[in-house]
């Protein structure tokens, strides 16, 4: 056959031109898929595939946030391409927050100080203040940057009577978008790290929201809180779904963690019903936000501000409500946890009135579905990577490839030269793209969902073994968690260079087996034991004994 | 006169039927087949994620499904090219992402591809008709642009941006190279292997 194309000078050319167009393009290839196994010790058998992992590519990308957000002081912003977007700091840092904490739930028994330092530094980025920072901080760029802010009362914003509520406070009571995601960043570390440093600040937070949905914050209990609606505000004069699922789903969690009832006693049925009321479309699909007060001055939202004020926001190209794919995208993600009755049937006509197909596999989400030829906008990429979480929540896998191939096909991989970091390469489109999209490709591909992290950890997981400090640059740790029913720990992973693993909470000496490798038992190391590894992949399962 | 006319009729009709390869039931089962496999053919190398590279907007790489189409139309004439081009998205669309677009009218822009490059003969072991081969494929392949990029606008109201930006510039960086020098090639091999069997 190969005697007959040589034969053939056109098809010699072609087939020539194919490799060499083939060897220059040949980038962004999928990673392999990380190998699993079954073994069987002392008759319990172990089937890797039975347990979540992570993909190389997942731990690549999160290796490439770890360097922005540790390798750098807490209020600079070296390579997140944020030069145009410091309004979005406190978004960007939240939601690699969320994305961090449910990566690392995969690998809930590899809890080494590399995980710790991400999680806390994202916190300190987060509350940077303008006293330590100066104008480089979080709540200068966040809150005291915008004109008028600082200056708010309600209901007369800047004429205050004595009955006038101060809301202009960077910590609250009308920023529930900083105060929201800050306490949800802390209470995420607290679930995932169990160290209670951080428990009397996330207190005060929901003590405090607490306050403002159901009294006048004057002393007086009032329905609806101090705005009537049960819920907080932004800016200070908007309340908006996402933002406030944010707290919502909080107080979920802090109920869940610490055995309190603040959900129970009702703190935000107001406002989940105040949601479903008016903060809706007419196929009930949440909008961009509810104005509880005039603007003053400028705003981020302050031109969807309607005519009349208290009133839904308005989308001034159409006279309608403001519509946004992401927010309901985004709400819909944050309170399945608390109502899912109410937000999974939603799913599909959310799916049906903003999804667009570009072919089978690819889509995209419109940012509005009143403007159905837009395309490329913030807010429609927004909800096309919001939407890839809500997807992959909803187990609609198929949906949630589609939207991911829209980027994902259109940007290149970075790797970085020792191949321990990868990013998506969003510059032609927009620089802030890189990790926008890098981020949210890992969290919508987890097979941890933001449901899950509503419910905290059994207490007697703090008992079992897992990894306390590792040689965390040499290694992949793609599975890493304790069985407690089969008693034994499962770790895949793959070694670059020789490395030490500490492992905590073993009550007797824990030996090590692998298919093609028997390693023995750990050595001890005072009450902790020590694996040694070699450069290689290795699916490994410690038992207790021998 | 009538009857002249009648009589080209019938023969420009019984031309059509063979350029179509449908011009008796067994030849016309024939060619449906060919279809079906390409389509089939198709789906299955389409799942394959290729490589590519980002230059800026411009996005470079091989596409070797849409070969499959083109070389379809190539060996069975222009409706087994339409049917695989046609079949082929439709058949990927629904089993690896159980879903269809639009009704399926985007897939008859791929089966376009097919028909325009059926409606031509080929003598595969001729490096000169190999070439015409890969000019109509080039030409189907400007078909399938214009034809998905006008499904796009009007049918689904998609931005200009994104019709030009995620559909006709791919398909012309990735697609075009990919049609003109792959579908020679899987031809070249289709003959040589139709040569085998018929040898044996």
């Amino acid at each position: 056959m190969f005697e007959s194309i040589k034969k053939n000078k056109f098809v010699i050319t072609t087939f020539v031109i194919v490799m060499v167009i083939g060897g220059l393009t040949f980038n962004n290839v999928r990673a392999p898929a990380i190998p699993k196994g079954i073994q069987t010790i002392n008759g319990t058998t172990f089937n890797f595939a039975d347990y979540p992992s992570l993909t190389h590519e997942q731990i690549a990308i999160m290796n490439y946030f770890n360097e922005l957000v540790t390798g750098q002081a807490y209020n600079k912003w070296d390579g997140w391409g944020v030069e145009n977007y410091h309004w979005a700091l406190q978004y960007i840092t939240a939601f690699v927050t969320y994305v961090f904490s449910t990566y690392t739930e995969v690998t809930s028994g590899y809890r080494s100080s590399l995980y710790r330092d991400f999680a806390y530094t994202q916190i300190e980025r987060m509350n940077t203040t303008i006293a330590e920072y100066g104008n480089d901080s979080m709540e200068y760029y966040e809150w005291a940057s915008i004109p008028g802010f600082t200056d708010y009362y309600y209901p007369n914003a800047t004429n205050p009577g004595p009955d006038d509520v101060y809301t202009g406070g960077f910590r609250g009571p009308a920023n529930i978008m900083w105060t929201g995601h800050y306490a949800l960043m802390m209470l995420l570390y607290e679930r995932n790290f169990h160290l209670g440093t951080m428990t009397d600040e996330i207190t005060h937070y929901i003590d405090d929201w607490n306050l403002t949905v159901t009294t006048d914050r004057l002393g007086h209990p009032k329905d609806g809180g101090l705005w009537g609606t049960g819920l907080i505000t932004c800016e200070p004069y908007v309340c908006f779904a996402q933002c406030n699922s944010i707290p919502i789903f909080t107080t979920e969690l802090y109920d869940n963690l610490y055995g309190t009832s603040y959900m129970e006693s009702g703190m935000w049925n107001h406002g989940l019903n105040f949601i479903e009321a008016n903060i809706t479309d007419e196929y009930g699909l949440y909008t961009n936000g509810y104005f509880v007060q005039r603007p003053v001055g400028w705003g981020p939202n302050s031109d969807l501000a309607p005519q009349v004020i208290p009133g839904q926001a308005v989308d001034p190209s159409t006279g309608g409500p403001s519509l946004s794919s992401y927010a309901t995208a985004w709400a819909l993600t944050f309170l399945e946890y608390t109502n899912p009755d109410v937000t999974i049937p939603k799913y599909p006509t959310f799916l049906d009135l903003y999804g667009r197909a570009v072919s089978g596999d690819v889509m995209y989400m419109l940012g509005s579905y009143e403007h159905p030829s837009s395309f490329g906008d913030v807010f429609g990429i927004l909800g096309t990577v919001f939407t890839m979480v809500l997807a992959n929540q909803r187990g609609d896998y198929a949906t949630r490839d589609r939207l991911f191939n829209l980027l994902a096909g259109m940007l290149n991989k970075v790797w970085s030269p020792d191949g321990r970091q990868m990013h998506y390469d969003g510059s032609p489109f927009d620089i802030l793209l890189s990790s926008v999209f890098s981020g949210f490709s890992v969290w919508s591909t987890l097979p941890v969902t933001v449901r899950d992290l509503a419910e905290p950890r059994p207490a007697e997981f703090w008992n079992y073994p897992y990894i306390s400090a590792a040689d965390d640059d040499n290694i992949w740790v793609y599975q890493a968690r304790w069985d407690p029913i089969k008693a034994g720990f499962i770790l895949n992973i793959q070694v670059d260079k020789t490395a030490n693993l500490t492992f905590s909470n073993f009550n007797s000496t824990p030996t090590a087996y692998t298919l093609y490798r028997f390693l023995g038992e750990l050595t001890a190391s005072g009450s902790d034991y020590v694996l040694t590894l070699q450069p290689g992949t290795y699916q490994i399962v410690i038992t207790e004994g021998s | 006169m009538t009857k002249s006319a009648g009589g080209t009729a019938i023969q420009s009709s019984e031309g059509i039927k063979k350029r179509f390869r449908v011009d008796d039931l067994k030849t016309a089962v024939i060619t449906v087949l060919f279809g079906v496999v390409g389509a089939v053919l198709f789906a299955l190398i389409h799942s394959i994620p290729m490589p590519f590279t980002m230059v800026s907007l411009l996005k470079f790489g091989l596409y070797p499904a849409l070969a499959i189409i083109a070389v379809l139309g190539a060996i069975r004439g222009p409706l087994a090219g339409f049917l695989s081009g046609y079949f082929g998205i439709v058949l990927y669309d629904l089993l690896f992402f159980n879903t269809v677009v639009s009704m399926t009218l985007p897939a008859l822009a791929y089966g376009m591809l097919g028909l325009v490059v059926g409606l031509a003969t080929y003598n595969l072991a001729n490096g000169r008709s190999l070439a015409k081969l890969s000019l109509l494929s080039a030409v189907g392949l400007v078909f399938t642009a214009c034809i998905a990029v006008m499904f796009g606008l009007f049918i689904d109201q998609h931005s200009v941006l994104l019709e030009l930006g995620f559909v006709m510039l791919p398909l012309f960086t990735v697609g075009l190279p990919s049609v003109v020098l792959i579908t020679p090639i899987y031809a070249r091999i289709w003959q040589i292997i139709s040569m085998s069997i018929q040898t044996s």
